[in-house]
């Protein structure tokens, strides 16, 4: 797998009890997508349902889509970034890069463009990434260390400068359902 | 009280006599007894008992079984365990659940490629707006946009966000914010401005 500096890479998995499908984009500083790909929805029948219980839908995100969406990818990225706290670890125990799952938050801005904050949840900081707006509340898993909080910030301060580091999500559900139904 | 009752109560209260009769001719015809020894008859049934049975696994329910015109209770029935005389061999259907660990992937990036990224609006939220000359105002400011590797900008007014499409071929990467002012006046329209 080829890697390539300065890239981040986006990982949704979305879907209900019936269907279940995921996606990967990993695009450069500017947001261009360099790599992507996507899962056939993953429909389980009433009785597969029934097997796995409650189970299905961790053991459908983590083993089955997320693992085929890694292998699939051909392009590695500097980090990973989800949307989803439930594919956080496995995620990074898979791809075995930093990971960290990011979403907007009401949090006040920070001082400066990378400054990071602690928060009173464990492995929750708040990173100011570009100089406008507020601070993103940064998830991390439970094995990840201060220095790669640290690399995990400077990456996406860097590429907050040239695009917006959420955008890429709306994207990529736009892409699944315009690749699923043919409309945009 | 007549006479004879009266000297019958003076003689046993006074002379304690009784008088006493005595029946000599005491002939009465015993009744008839008749000893009835009636057979009702009986017949034995030994006929070939239907029974239908949805599930044949189903033993704790009742089944109905039913000889000709009559229908037994399933107690007073007595089954006898019957060898099974003929085996049709069936070729039984098993179905697998299996979800696989692999699932079909597709790449199709160049349709993911083709599709525009999308800013919204964030004048409100800039530190520092750019000094503009006195008869012009900012509306809008969508950025950061690397403005050597823009293809294409169009602006959605039903949202109010700015769709980009980037040149895949450029190496440019520094970003600016683009704004959209309005010079005020008649007749004038707004115009993109890169700061």
């Amino acid at each position: 797998m080829a890697s390539q500096n300065n890239s981040l890479g986006y990982m949704i998995i979305e879907g209900s009890e019936t269907m279940i499908r995921g996606a990967a984009l990993v695009t450069d500083s500017k947001g261009f997508p360099l790599d992507f790909a996507r899962t056939e929805p993953l429909r389980p029948d009433h009785l597969a349902r029934i097997l796995y219980g409650e189970s299905f839908g961790k053991y459908a995100k983590e083993k089955l889509i997320l693992e085929s969406l890694l292998d699939a990818v051909e392009i590695q990225p500097q980090i990973w970034i989800c949307n989803d706290s439930d594919i956080l670890a496995p995620l990074k125990a898979n791809s075995k890069i930093i990971t960290v799952m990011l979403e907007e938050s009401p949090h006040v801005p920070l001082d400066a463009v990378g400054h990071i904050e602690t928060t009173a949840e464990p492995g929750v900081f708040m990173i100011q990434v570009e100089p406008n707006g507020a601070p993103l509340r940064a998830e991390f898993s439970d094995n990840t260390r201060p220095d790669e909080v640290q690399q995990a910030a400077a990456i996406l301060s860097f590429s907050a400068a040239s695009m917006n580091v959420l955008e890429p999500f709306t994207r990529l559900g736009k892409a699944l359902n315009f690749l699923a139904t043919g409309r945009s | 009280m007549p006479l004879s009752g009266i000297r019958d109560f003076i003689a046993r209260h006074a002379i304690r006599d009784v008088t006493v009769y005595r029946i000599d001719d005491f002939n009465v015809e015993p009744p008839e007894v008749v000893k009835t020894k009636t057979r009702v008859p009986t017949k034995r049934l030994y006929p070939q008992i239907k029974i239908s049975v949805g599930n044949p696994f189903d033993l704790d329910k009742k089944i109905p079984c039913s000889a000709k015109r009559y229908k037994l209770l399933t107690e007073q029935v007595k089954s006898r365990n019957q060898k099974i005389k003929r085996y049709v061999k069936q070729d039984i259907k098993t179905h697998k659940i299996t979800l696989g660990k692999k699932i079909k992937t597709s790449s199709p990036l160049k349709q993911v490629q083709a599709m525009p990224q999308e800013r919204g609006n964030t004048l409100k939220i800039l530190k520092k707006k750019p000094t503009v000359a006195n008869n012009e105002m900012i509306l809008a400011c969508y950025g950061p946009i690397v403005e050597g590797a823009v293809e294409k900008l169009v602006l959605n007014k039903q949202r109010g966000t700015l769709l980009i499409w980037y040149n895949p071929g450029s190496r440019h990467n520094k970003a600016k914010n683009v704004y959209l002012i309005r010079r005020l006046g008649m007749g004038s329209k707004p115009e993109w401005r890169w700061l």
